[in-house]
């Protein structure tokens, strides 16, 4: 008889665990007792026994994935001699004690393991056939063979739902009967039938263990929250000549493999203005403020679902318009292609977030630590704006200046960010002064 | 919760002698659970030599410098089946391993790492270095810097492994890794914040025994040697041998 190994209690208040190691292949041999597969939880690592004499049959939760305390992980075949019809082909109603609390169907759908909704999702299974299916597995649960026996004998996969039919509701992961109601909102907005994989019946949750990158994002921001003392100001800048002079130079330069972004214009200014305000390129260290006359200008590179990133160009005061654009380029292609070296991450001063690649008009950014500074920079829109008595359209951006009130001031913030804005309208002023 | 906390300063420990060890006293309470021979909690106080473990909460990137050249900065290197990612264990730090039935405990995994949180704060507390939780980081900060990490090892219900407090010990060492893979934390000592104030190893491994014992609910403690323990562990060695070849080589 199949036995399902499940993540146990572990406490009061813990609620999962991570499948850190298995201990046994599927298809070993295990005694009772003997370790089967270890469970971290915080910084608690526990090894599970194995409930009886047998065969790991499956693992169907993989090392490294985080699942809600109860769910099952893997399922052993007992060897007893009670069990000796216990591999038995599916389809043949294994004899399962019947449990009486869970003969319900919204019990036994609570029961299904992860790769019984793995494979619900992909054929996108209906919760009311799952009901319709004879389940060989423990009190009559509908195991993997089931569903695929099931999945060979269904002619048409339903996948996409006829507007106005029940649509399924995904009720999965909270098994209440009520739920299931046939009227789900898709079927009013037939221009919104569900189609993509979210509109299917999977579960109403997904589990998705941090992995390094999402962890250190989350410790760092949090740490940064915790540690500055955030502030934001906002200024505006019109872009007219950043505009017209990138409209100039970007073709020329495209011909020389060059591809001009308006960083390197944003880079240009903040260094400048860094110059003439030290203090926001600092770093606090201990007691101390610690100022730099060096300025590596940290670019944050959002890299969809491998998670931001904030790699750095080093001495920027020292590199030209052009050098700076290839460079920036360079860059972030290789942060998108996880091909940074470990020191571009590291010994930032100062850096930029350019909210304005996906449409944002305004952002308060966060500091990346142990800098004291972040400018925000946005959409250039172009909006009316009024110029010596008169009402004109000019492209303007937002700027903001996220910065660590502990040691920056706000004076001197504002007059920082006024200077970027100023060197942003009147480019010459790289030019003369840069 | 009743019955005898047994204690043990067991004095130079490599660190594979010390997890030997742990393993032994780990099989012989579980064993006992069964109506087996008689047997107590334990908490081990090794001292050992520099050496760096890898939890099962590792990924191995909290390793600042190559695993090549530890060897030659005398340091060890151990991958345990602990929770937690990587640290340091060496001279000047308290390390105590509780090797603690849990079964009677209502096995509240989380609910016991935070009574040993709360034994080594209060221990602090009473030397005079404020000591602090920080919410979803385990472990005890002082200020904004870590004192002491933890890492629990579960096997049949009986915990292991344990603490590691930091009371004068080379804070160099920790220069070399990520502690617990933390970016930018800083970790600090006893000794860094009190000076010659702070409280020798001896008294240390006194007033934190006696604060476990009070805090998990013993209603003594027994002073055992290092001869002791380690006579215990081989005999239960030679007569689970067999049994537990299988495992040790997974």
């Amino acid at each position: 008889m199949p036995i399902s190994i499940v993540v146990p209690q572990l406490g009061e208040s813990i609620t999962e665990g991570t499948v850190s190691k298995w201990l046994k292949q599927a298809g070993d041999r295990v005694r009772k007792d003997e370790p089967l597969v270890e469970i971290q939880t915080d910084k608690i690592n526990v090894e599970l026994p194995s409930p009886a004499e047998g065969t790991l049959e499956a693992i169907t939760v993989p090392e490294g994935t985080t699942v809600p305390v109860g769910t099952e992980i893997g399922v052993l075949v007992g060897t007893a001699a009670d069990d000796a019809a216990a591999p038995a082909p599916a389809g043949a109603p294994a004899a399962a004690p019947p449990h009486p609390e869970v003969e319900g169907d919204s019990a036994r759908q609570g029961n299904l393991s992860p790769a019984v909704r793995r494979l619900m999702r992909e054929y996108n299974v209906a919760m009311p056939e799952i009901a319709a299916i004879r389940g060989t597995g423990l009190a009559g649960r509908v195991s993997r063979d089931d569903l695929l026996e099931y999945l060979k004998g269904r002619a048409t996969p339903p996948a996409a739902t006829p507007a106005g039919a029940p649509s399924p509701v995904p009720a999965l992961a909270a098994p209440v009967p009520a739920l299931a109601a046939p009227t789900a909102p898709a079927a009013v907005l037939p221009g919104l039938a569900p189609a993509g994989p979210f509109a299917s019946s999977g579960p109403r949750e997904e589990l998705i263990p941090f992995n390094r990158v999402r962890r250190l994002i989350a410790e760092n921001m949090v740490r940064a929250k915790h540690t500055a003392a955030h502030t934001h100001c906002f200024d505006e800048t019109d872009m007219s000549a950043v505009v017209a002079l990138r409209r100039e130079w970007a073709a020329k330069l495209e011909a020389q493999g060059v591809h001009l972004t308006y960083m390197p214009f944003f880079i240009k200014a903040a260094v400048l203005a860094l110059r003439e305000f030290p203090w926001v390129n600092g770093e606090v260290r201990g007691e101390v403020m610690v100022v730099k006359r060096y300025y590596n200008i940290g670019i944050a590179v959002g890299r969809a679902d491998k998670g931001l990133i904030v790699p750095n160009l080093k001495d920027c005061d020292r590199k030209g318009l052009v050098q700076l654009a290839g460079e920036v380029n360079d860059l972030a292609a290789r942060a998108r292609a996880e091909r940074l070296r470990p020191d571009e991450i590291a010994g930032g001063t100062f850096s930029i977030t350019n909210a304005g690649v996906y449409g944002a008009l305004n952002s308060a950014p966060v500091i990346n630590l142990p800098e004291v500074a972040i400018l925000g920079v946005h959409k250039i829109a172009e909006r009316p704006v009024a110029r010596g008595g008169q009402v004109v359209v000019r492209p303007m951006m937002n700027v903001a200046i996220g910065f660590d009130h502990r040691v920056v001031d706000g004076e001197l913030a504002v007059k920082f960010l006024r200077r970027v804005c100023e060197l942003l309208e009147r480019p010459e002023l790289l030019w003369f002064y840069a | 919760m009743s019955g005898i906390l047994s204690v043990c300063h067991l004095g130079a420990t490599p660190y594979r002698e010390g997890l030997a060890l742990q393993e032994a006293l780990v099989r012989r309470r579980a064993a006992a659970r069964n109506g087996g021979a008689q047997a107590t909690d334990w908490l081990l106080y090794p001292d050992h030599p520099p050496v760096l473990t890898m939890g099962r909460g590792g990924s191995g990137e909290s390793l600042r410098v190559s695993r090549e050249s530890l060897a030659a900065r005398g340091i060890e290197w151990f991958e345990v089946a602990r929770g937690g990612d990587l640290t340091w264990h060496g001279p000047g730090q308290l390390v105590g391993y509780p090797i603690v039935d849990l079964d009677p405990r209502g096995r509240d995994l989380h609910r016991y790492l935070r009574e040993l949180e709360e034994v080594l704060i209060l221990a602090l507390e009473r030397w005079g270095v404020p000591a602090r939780r920080v919410p979803g980081r385990t472990g005890v900060w002082a200020g904004e810097e870590k004192i002491a990490s933890l890492g629990i090892a579960v096997r049949h219900w009986v915990g292991y492994h344990g603490f590691a407090l930091n009371l004068a010990p080379d804070l160099g060492f920790f220069e070399l890794i990520h502690p617990c893979g933390l970016r930018g934390i800083r970790m600090t000592s006893v000794a860094a914040r009190l000076g010659a104030c702070a409280p020798t190893l001896d008294r240390a491994r006194h007033e934190v025994a006696g604060l476990l014992a009070r805090r998990l609910g013993y209603d003594g403690i027994r002073w055992a040697t290092a001869e002791e323990v380690r006579n215990l562990a081989a005999s239960i060695e030679t007569s689970t041998a067999v049994h537990t070849n299988a495992h040790h080589a997974a």
